[in-house]
């Protein structure tokens, strides 16, 4: 019993510790730090926390959630808002944006939870291989374009994400790789 | 799973497989039309070469660029459909994705034609950077985006296809590696004659036209934001290169998919079946990476590529058709040898196909070298190998099977419009390669919409060839829109 409010409770516990003022400047002092510990570390307590919620409210949600579709419509625009250039700098200029960021992307962590096994396994390929795509796009953007695409960090910092985006990518695409070419899990779920 | 478990026939319902047979037809049809049509626009091309046709420049470009993607297109969508005929048989594939695919494939065909004849976009198919964006006035930048789009959402169509076919070889056979016959190939099993052929070729392109049309993803949207953001530049050899892995494997992939036709149908019509063996799967295996890895053949005048890549694009062009050739060449000769075949369209045109395959990757071959490189490939050499190795290579495999699917086994007799058909298109496809390779070797360039008097001639003897290769396609198509939507299945 004590265990299981431990797990229900340490999402949220994270997602306080992520929001103290020193955590969140720390994070978001560097755009890498931002885009590639701050903001998926949030889409993993939703997701935490998606997996804890009762039953019956997942129940209560299933019926809005065919599939599903609406979950992922949710994901997909929440994922996009949060890629464009003027809402990361939003969020570390403004403490709206700031507050915004800190639920939506929870709200996607756990949309995420919710939709991802629903999904057409079909639909899902398709989704990892743009997310991988997504990736590989973005890192190559943020390596050469010749201007800062935030006005808040520095060039050097843009074209280090870029780099690591790109490593990203690859080892995401080796890991598929060898998932489905000979049935290697690298991350056991 | 063993694969002799997961070899044993799928079951559908007859409903699912009267619907399985109308998506075929409906590839196959579509795939020819499509074919035609781009055979009448080579011929007015040729046509207007040898002065014999008066064509504005532009529009020829506009030509040019839709008779290149219309055949890498048709080539996609007809091969396909021979694949899936036959994978479906060892996986259970869905009809409603097979459906889609298609259906995606027609709103790309739509803007790209509407990107070429309506925005005049003649940038060719490889839509190289940055020539999309600097048209110098002859097509806009939203002709240009749309043609990226279009191919672009074909290439989703695809991928959505491809998802669904590893999906089921994943259910069958656990990993694409057993699929491939790898377990048995390195002696963790033994070995399974029974393995069917299709699966094994069904996974290498999978694996292949899956990564290729993934950086075909990443480059379309990287040119689409060069066109509408024209401050980023990415690297134009990276460009080149994502473009020609992704071109390359997709048209190397037909080839692969349509030879699938072969395994089956002439074991079939000989009586004898297509055994695998390890030498079967050592060869359909280095094929996956030689497929990948020969695309540099097209960037050897392109000095600032890294030496080993043009040492690896050379050495493996050599290699690449070798293996998987070898294997299926020397098993059709094997098949087919003493075995009281009659030779009908179908069974000619297989057995032809063998042919074009074996013959046409000899000038691709030489053509790889880089020596000979620096001189031929902007040539007319070029479209020597690719017409040699799609007219009498991967055409005789998608009509010969149209042939199989149109009943064509149940007749005693050759019908002598078939005859006709067959013959003036071995002799129109083998001389319009030829004519494109004795022009190359007399260092005639390619993509010229006119031509200086000296080269007039072949281009006339080119013409001639084309009319050729047109007849025989007419009379191949007539035959597939008479006979093939009321055949019922063969198999």
């Amino acid at each position: 019993m004590l265990l299981k409010i431990k797990q229900e409770w340490l999402p949220l516990a994270a997602w306080f510790i992520l929001a103290l003022p020193p955590m969140q400047r720390f994070l978001e002092q560097s755009m890498v730090t931002h885009m590639l510990v701050q903001i998926p570390m949030l889409i993993i307590i939703g997701w935490m926390i998606g997996k804890t919620l009762p039953a019956e409210w997942k129940a209560k949600i299933a019926p809005w959630n065919r599939w599903g579709i609406t979950g992922m419509a949710l994901t997909i625009v929440i994922m996009a808002y949060w890629m464009l250039p003027r809402s990361l700098d939003g969020a570390v200029s403004e403490w709206y944006f700031e507050v915004l960021k800190f639920i939506t992307l929870p709200v996607m962590g756990i949309a995420l939870n919710l939709s991802w096994p629903l999904l057409n396994s079909i639909a899902r390929g398709v989704l990892m291989l743009e997310f991988w795509a997504t990736l590989m796009r973005l890192g190559w953007l943020y390596l050469d374009l010749p201007d800062r695409l935030c006005a808040n960090y520095l060039l050097s910092d843009q074209r280090i994400l870029g780099q690591l985006l790109l490593l990203g990518g690859s080892a995401y695409a080796i890991s598929w790789t060898l998932r489905i070419m000979f049935g290697t899990k690298i991350i056991k779920a | 799973m063993s694969s002799t478990a997961a070899s044993r026939k799928i079951e559908y319902s007859d409903s699912e497989n009267r619907n399985a047979l109308i998506a075929v037809k409906a590839h196959l049809i579509g795939g020819l039309l499509v074919f035609l049509l781009m055979m009448l626009a080579g011929f007015a091309m040729r046509a207007a070469q040898g002065t014999w046709l008066e064509i504005a420049v532009d529009l020829f470009y506009q030509i040019m660029t839709v008779h290149g993607v219309g055949v890498v297109g048709a080539a996609g969508i007809a091969s396909t459909g021979v694949l899936w005929y036959f994978l479906r048989q060892y996986v259970r594939l869905s009809n409603t994705i097979f459906w889609v695919n298609f259906c995606i494939f027609l709103t790309g065909v739509v803007m790209i034609l509407g990107s070429i004849f309506l925005g005049g976009y003649g940038g060719a198919w490889t839509f190289l950077y940055p020539l999309p964006a600097i048209s110098m006035g002859a097509w806009s930048t939203g002709a240009a985006a749309v043609f990226q789009l279009g191919l672009l959402v074909i290439g989703t169509g695809f991928l959505i296809l491809y998802l669904d076919i590893g999906r089921a070889i994943l259910a069958g056979y656990g990993s694409l590696a057993a699929a491939l016959g790898l377990p048995q190939l390195f002696g963790k099993v033994p070995v399974d004659n029974t393995h069917p052929p299709t699966v094994v070729a069904g996974t290498m392109v999978l694996i292949v036209n899956f990564l290729g049309i993934a950086a075909g993803a990443v480059v379309l949207v990287m040119g689409l934001v060069n066109l509408y953001n024209p401050e980023f530049q990415p690297d134009a050899l990276l460009m080149k290169n994502l473009i020609y892995f992704f071109g390359h494997v997709f048209i190397n992939a037909t080839i692969y998919a349509s030879v699938t036709a072969v395994y089956e149908l002439l074991p079939r019509y000989t009586g004898r079946p297509w055994k695998t063996s390890k030498v079967f799967y050592a060869a359909w295996f280095a094929i996956v990476f030689m497929v990948m890895a020969v695309y540099p053949h097209h960037l050897m005048m392109d000095f600032p590529m890294p030496q080993w890549m043009l040492v690896m694009g050379q050495i493996l062009s050599f290699g690449s058709g070798i293996p998987v050739l070898v294997v299926t060449g020397y098993g059709a000769l094997m098949i087919v040898y003493r075995s009281g075949i009659q030779w009908s369209t179908t069974t000619k045109l297989l057995f032809l196909s063998m042919f074009g395959w074996a013959a046409g990757v000899i000038p691709a071959i030489l053509d790889a070298m880089v020596t000979i490189n620096r001189v031929f490939h902007n040539t007319m050499w070029v479209p020597g190998h690719f017409h040699f190795y799609l007219l009498l290579g991967l055409l005789p495999m998608i009509i010969g099977f149209t042939y199989h699917l149109a009943g064509e086994g149940r007749q005693k007799e050759v019908k002598a419009t078939d005859n006709v058909g067959f013959y003036a298109y071995l002799i129109g496809g083998f001389l319009t390669s030829m004519v494109f390779l004795a022009s190359g070797a007399s260092s005639v360039p390619r993509r010229w919409a006119v031509h200086m008097d000296e080269w007039v001639t072949f281009a006339q003897v080119g013409t001639v060839a084309a009319a050729l290769v047109v007849l025989g396609t007419l009379l191949f198509i007539l035959r597939a829109l008479i006979s093939l939507p009321r055949a019922a299945d063969p198999s």
